[in-house]
């Protein structure tokens, strides 16, 4: 697979595919994500045609994603004064739930990529939707901190609500760019 | 079948092909708030689930339900957003299989939720911090994880499910 895949490459440098190239370090790129589009695994999940293939794989995304955002608006709700007479360590158990739902996404998402790497890596919308992740993540290290550390308290730390808001913000923003990579190409 | 007559002089009123040459930029929108509402339905109603199952009991039952609001909001968002999409392409929903799941699952959380606030919404004062729930909470519970995560395969579904005949 990697030989067929730098034979390919070979190729397509003599050939002169890649000769205006203005960035020539991304023939690399290229190649690398024509090979891991080119994997047997993920040939077979795109064209099988079957329910349990790309479509469950689709289910398991968007009921991942419930259970990453889901989890974070109730906190994040908390933080902003709602359900204010349960004390803030009552609401750590939604966090296992929180990462197991992130952990369905980061594979299901891994695959949705793989299996239309060229065509996803120069989405533009789709390096904004991870990077709305990576700051949502950033935010969630403090939100964490403030929940479990609560102890027997009830009352939100300042930074709480703002931390919600940044949260609720780059969670929401990630959803909205998800959705639109359907749409702009 | 009258459901298909219904669906195909829907798809002709004016409201409807007015939708449908609004599509390029409806349908996106629509879309985007449909999956918002989702997680805002599923994460309210999920967390109230769970604790009705018996699981984190350091929540009380009442400040659990204190976070409905957020689901109503999101359930306000996804009926308008579903009525929308059902009015711009009627014909291709009846004609689906996924689509009558995701109503019939749609029915059963309601109808579940509704028996719950009728006849044992008085019953959720009396369980506070740390007290584990009857069996009838849990069993409503139960169904309504279920039934919700049914009404998101079914709608995920919808693009690849067979057409009906």
């Amino acid at each position: 697979m990697i030989a067929s895949s730098i034979l390919r490459l070979t190729n397509d440098v003599a050939s002169g595919r890649f000769a205006d190239c203005t960035r020539c370090d991304s023939i690399v790129a290229v190649a690398f994500l024509e090979w891991l589009e080119h994997l047997p695994v993920f040939v077979t999940i795109a064209e099988s045609g079957s329910i349990w293939g790309y479509p469950t794989i689709l289910v398991l995304h968007t009921a991942g994603l419930a259970l990453v955002v889901g989890s974070a608006v109730v906190l994040d709700a908390r933080l902003l004064g709602m359900g204010r007479l349960a004390r803030l360590s009552a609401f750590e158990r939604l966090f296992p739930i929180m990462w197991a739902g992130f952990a369905v996404n980061a594979v299901s998402g891994f695959i949705l990529f793989a299996i239309a790497a060229t065509a996803k890596a120069v989405q533009a919308i789709f390096w904004i939707k991870l990077s709305l992740i990576a700051m949502a993540l950033v935010v969630t290290v403090p939100i964490v901190r403030i929940i479990k550390g609560g102890g027997e308290q009830n009352a939100v730390p300042a930074r709480g609500r703002v931390l919600a808001i940044v949260s609720l913000v780059t969670w929401t923003g990630a959803i909205v760019a998800g959705r639109l990579m359907a749409y702009i190409k | 079948m009258p459901v298909e007559a219904f669906a195909r002089y829907l798809q002709n009123t004016s409201v409807s092909v007015f939708l449908q040459s609004q599509a390029a930029w409806l349908w996106p929108l629509s879309e985007t708030l449909h999956f918002i509402g989702l997680a805002l339905l599923i994460g309210a109603t999920g967390f109230f689930d769970l604790r009705l199952l018996g699981f984190m009991k350091s929540v009380p039952l009442t400040v659990a339900r204190q976070f409905m609001p957020l689901a109503l909001c999101g359930f306000g968002l996804n009926l308008t957003t579903g009525i929308l999409f059902f009015v711009a392409q009627p014909y291709q929903y009846v004609m689906s299989w996924a689509w009558w799941g995701k109503v019939a699952f749609l029915l059963v959380a309601g109808l579940n939720a509704m028996f719950f606030e009728m006849t044992q919404g008085a019953r959720v004062l009396a369980i506070g911090e740390g007290e584990d729930t009857p069996v009838t909470f849990k069993v409503v519970g139960a169904v309504s994880l279920i039934a919700w995560f049914a009404v998101l395969y079914f709608g995920r579904m919808l693009p690849f499910f067979a057409e009906i005949r």
